[in-house]
């Protein structure tokens, strides 16, 4: 360094950065040796205050993790534990659904049964019954007796 | 996820790594604020979070999170001084603190302690000058090489490990390492401090 003739590779320019660099942080070091007793006491209080706060967060994280393998445990009692009963567990899931669109499908086609039984049954009643004389004055009427059949 | 959970920090890996971390985490606080309350509100600031947040991490996993966590704390410490305006009386500290390196004896003779008893007067005081004179550099350093430098050389974080704690590029770390390493150098030989 004092030569400046002396030509220094970039390793070796490294090499005596960081040996500077270490000197540096051992004087540092032994300064914090030397630190005031209250800021060490103050250091300490922090450390315990962050320690309990440590001990709050893992008790709520086992809590979280019992619970979870307290609803695993009564999902693999209800359909009978063992390695299937993830595969239990989908069918069981599947079959409400499946019930259910095939509830639907039932009602619509009870319902179109229906309504074609109705129409069918007032048809039936209106080619038997009589045609009442007031229904020749009806434009309407008239116009349909006009109509062409097929 | 079960290989992780063997190492796990206990709660006596947490406690010796805090233990063995909270001085220098003081020191690094104090040389950004200068101010030894501000600085030990961001180390426990710094420590809670580690503890609440981090506690299921590896114990390896500590030192490197811990010192984003600090430098994190200490940002945030002066945004919020920012935010009260109070950021134009720490610049006047700074260039008041950084004079020409004139020493209080008074001080000086306070940082002792009974561990250099066997050391003559003019030793200790020479000693503890030098301790002053290298702190005094360090806290004028900009911020950034200030962090990569102590990082690297005290934390012995290596390369890598200082840019993610840094969040920059390796590149700029070995370029802030460089500067501080050139302007203490330069600074303690001014002082004719030989390391």
């Amino acid at each position: 360094m004092r030569n400046q003739n002396i030509i220094i590779s970039p390793g070796g320019l490294e090499a005596i950065q960081a040996r500077f660099g270490l000197r540096v942080a051992a004087h540092l070091s032994e300064s914090t040796r030397e630190l005031p007793h209250d800021v060490s006491e103050r250091l300490k209080a922090s450390r315990e205050l962050a320690l309990e706060r440590a001990r709050l967060a893992r008790r709520a994280v086992a809590a979280t993790s019992t619970q979870t393998q307290s609803n695993g445990g009564t999902a693999t009692m209800i359909f009978g534990g063992g390695s299937g009963s993830d595969w239990w567990f989908k069918l069981a899931s599947i079959v409400p659904i499946a019930a259910l669109v095939a509830g639907f499908f039932f009602i619509e086609h009870a319902h179109t049964r229906e309504q074609i039984a109705a129409a069918a049954e007032i048809d039936a009643a209106l080619l038997a019954d009589d045609v009442p004389p007031a229904a020749y004055s009806d434009p309407g009427f008239v116009e349909f007796l006009k109509t062409p059949r097929d | 996820m079960t290989e992780g959970h063997s190492l796990l920090a206990s709660e006596k890996e947490l406690s010796d790594f805090l233990k063995n971390v909270e001085k220098r985490a003081f020191k690094r606080a104090l040389y950004a604020v200068r101010d030894d309350e501000a600085a030990l509100d961001i180390v426990q600031d710094a420590m809670i979070r580690l503890a609440e947040k981090y506690v299921d991490r590896p114990v390896a996993e500590l030192p490197l999170i811990f010192q984003r966590i600090l430098s994190n704390a200490t940002m945030d410490w002066f945004r919020r001084q920012k935010v009260r305006g109070a950021i134009m009386k720490n610049f006047s500290d700074f260039e008041s603190a950084g004079e020409d390196g004139d020493f209080d004896i008074l001080e000086t003779l306070e940082a002792q302690d009974g561990s250099t008893a066997s050391e003559s007067a003019a030793e200790q005081v020479s000693r503890a000058q030098i301790l002053l004179a290298i702190e005094g550099q360090i806290e004028q350093l900009p911020g950034r090489q200030r962090e990569a430098f102590l990082l690297r050389y005290w934390e012995e974080l290596d390369v890598a490990e200082t840019a993610a704690a840094m969040g920059c590029s390796e590149g700029s770390v070995k370029t802030h390492c460089s500067r501080a390493v050139h302007a203490l150098a330069k600074a303690l030989k001014a002082k004719g401090i030989e390391l």
